[in-house]
């Protein structure tokens, strides 16, 4: 609200204090006054005034929290923004180094060095190799983010399968308990629109996450419902938990927890899951209990399949 | 051209790239790997050396002050010179990687990338060119037997019937067509037609492959255009030729 208004708003109260003053002070007469009227006309503007008041104030409240918001989400947008060009310029500054130094490693390579310098420089070429990969992985971040997924109907329970399945002919569970809940009654879980092969990647990520922050003996859990609007996905595990200061923090860039910085991984396993998703129009969490686990949940609009909606019908009694 | 080939042997590389980090480097990698290097550092040199040296490949950088690289290949084929380009692309832009192969690239790269990867794609896209013709990427209508695919349109016909393919199948069909005869690792297909390359990945080239094979009615024992590569990836065996 413009500022003038309010100065408006003002200004009788003030004119009536100023007046107040001078009279209290003797400089105006003080005279009793008698005011006569009827008490339909006293009543009515009486209330008309006290509702223009409040309403007066309702509005203003209402504006300035708009533009609160408003401004919030210019913050947040501006914030993107110069994130994404952050990462564009990164990009952009080690890319051109990098390919120097593989080239340059490439050549040493080719050289007798003996046992020594063999060992150490496959050493560097691996360090090397894994800044490449951290470059790449963020490119691949910011392109993902600006471009719009392939739209075809994905079978989200025979994904869920095949990432299981392959999670558990890969020798990496060691004794972890690794299940899949799917519905099947009153129907089986719906369609939804997208793009399969970047939502098993998501689906992977989750799930590769769980793997590594659970020990031998742990279980996790995958389960996938539908609410009649969307389709949950919920990877649960029993490790260590994520404390409530971290909880948000982990769906960022290169964000590594404090208590699981030794465990190698290169914090964009996350950031990937909540890109991917948000470019369905869907959104990620997470639940989590301190030496109990974590939930990680994504919730996807399920394709509407004509007027069978088969959505809640909730009802509430109160005592 | 072919004269000069025949004269020094190898064939001659033109490296065009600002960074003397990395030409200095690439330099010597390239030419154990078997080929003559020039090194220029900027886009007019490299218009003046594409003449003078005439190589038989261009390594492009694009971006480069003054002249970049696009525009250095896109005065090139406006003269009608076809000598085969390789770009170093600077984005993972797909858009625009598939925007410089119609212009007229035959390959890209993407900065950093392995030397040795450089070198192989270098052999495939000198093996594959016809001195002085366009390559395959710049063409509109590609033909391999009775399959058609019409690169505008983005669609294929078998028999001059349409045939239905998922958009990504179509980029894969695409892509696959004019890199024929050279081996596509999942990973490389992965990048140029999904935009990443994570081990999961692995799965989705194969199912579009099978898609692919279902809809063109290739068998696997006795593919008529997509070769398995065991342990390796695929192959576009089918001849190709320009059906514009």
């Amino acid at each position: 609200m413009k500022r003038w208004f309010l100065a408006l708003c003002l200004l009788p109260a003030g004119i009536a204090v100023f007046l107040a003053v001078l009279i209290l002070c003797g400089v105006l007469p003080n005279p009793v006054l008698y005011v006569k009227g009827n008490a339909a006309l006293i009543a009515l503007i009486a209330g008309v005034s006290l509702s223009a008041g409040m309403l007066l104030i309702f509005l203003l409240f209402s504006r300035i929290q708009k533009r609160y918001r408003d401004e919030i989400i210019q913050v947040q947008k501006l914030a993107d923004e110069d994130h994404r060009r952050f990462i564009r310029r990164l990009d952009h500054e080690l890319k051109n180094p990098l390919t120097a130094i593989r080239a340059g490693l490439t050549n040493l390579s080719s050289e007798p060095l003996g046992e020594y310098l063999t060992s150490e420089l496959n050493a560097v070429q691996d360090q090397v190799l894994r800044i490449n990969r951290l470059v790449i992985d963020l490119r691949k971040l910011a392109v993902l983010e600006s471009t719009l997924p392939e739209r075809a109907d994905v079978n989200l329970a025979e994904l869920l399968n095949y990432v299981v399945d392959d999670f558990k002919r890969q020798d990496i569970l060691e004794n972890r308990r690794l299940t899949l809940i799917l519905p099947n009654a009153p129907w089986p879980l719906p369609d939804i629109e997208g793009d399969g092969d970047l939502l098993l990647l998501a689906v992977n990520n989750l799930l590769e996450n769980a793997v590594k922050y659970t020990s031998p003996g742990d279980t996790i859990e995958v389960r996938a419902f539908d609410d009649g609007n969307d389709v949950v996905v919920e990877v649960a595990d029993t490790g260590p938990g994520i404390p409530e200061s971290e909880m948000e923090r982990v769906w960022e860039e290169l964000y590594r927890g404090e208590e699981v910085k030794g465990v190698p991984g290169s914090g964009l396993g996350l950031p990937l899951v909540r890109v991917i998703i948000e470019q369905h129009r869907g959104i990620v969490g997470l639940r989590s209990r301190p030496e109990k686990g974590t939930v990680f949940s994504i919730r996807l609009p399920a394709k509407k399949s004509g007027s069978q909606s088969g959505c809640y019908r909730w009802v509430t009694r109160h005592a | 051209m072919e004269k000069k080939k025949e004269l020094n042997g190898n064939p001659r590389l033109l490296l065009v790239d600002d960074e003397m980090a990395i030409t200095d480097r690439l330099e010597p990698f390239l030419s154990r790997a078997g080929f003559q290097v020039r090194v220029v550092g900027d886009g007019v040199s490299a218009l003046q050396e594409v003449t003078m040296f005439a190589p038989d490949l261009v390594i492009l950088d694009v971006l480069m002050p003054d002249l970049d690289g696009r525009e250095v290949l896109r005065q090139l084929r406006q003269k009608g010179d076809w000598t085969p380009i390789i770009l170093l692309t600077q984005v993972g832009e797909s858009a625009e990687r598939a925007m410089a192969l119609m212009e007229g690239a035959d390959d890209y790269i993407n900065k950093p990338f392995d030397p040795y990867e450089l070198a192989a794609r270098v052999k495939a896209v000198i093996r594959r060119s016809h001195p002085g013709q366009p390559p395959l990427s710049t063409l509109e209508r590609l033909r391999s037997g009775d399959l058609v695919v019409d690169r505008t349109t983005r669609r294929a016909y078998m028999n001059s019937v349409e045939i239905s393919l998922s958009p990504r199948a179509i980029s894969l069909l695409e892509y696959m067509i004019t890199h024929p005869d050279e081996l596509l690792t999942r990973e490389r297909l992965l990048d140029a037609v999904w935009g990443w390359d994570y081990p999961i990945g692995m799965r989705a080239v194969d199912t579009r492959v099978a898609e692919l094979r279902r809809t063109l009615g290739d068998k696997v024992e006795n593919p008529e255009f997509i070769e398995t590569v065991p342990g390796q990836g695929y192959r576009f065996i089918g001849k190709v030729e320009n059906s514009s």
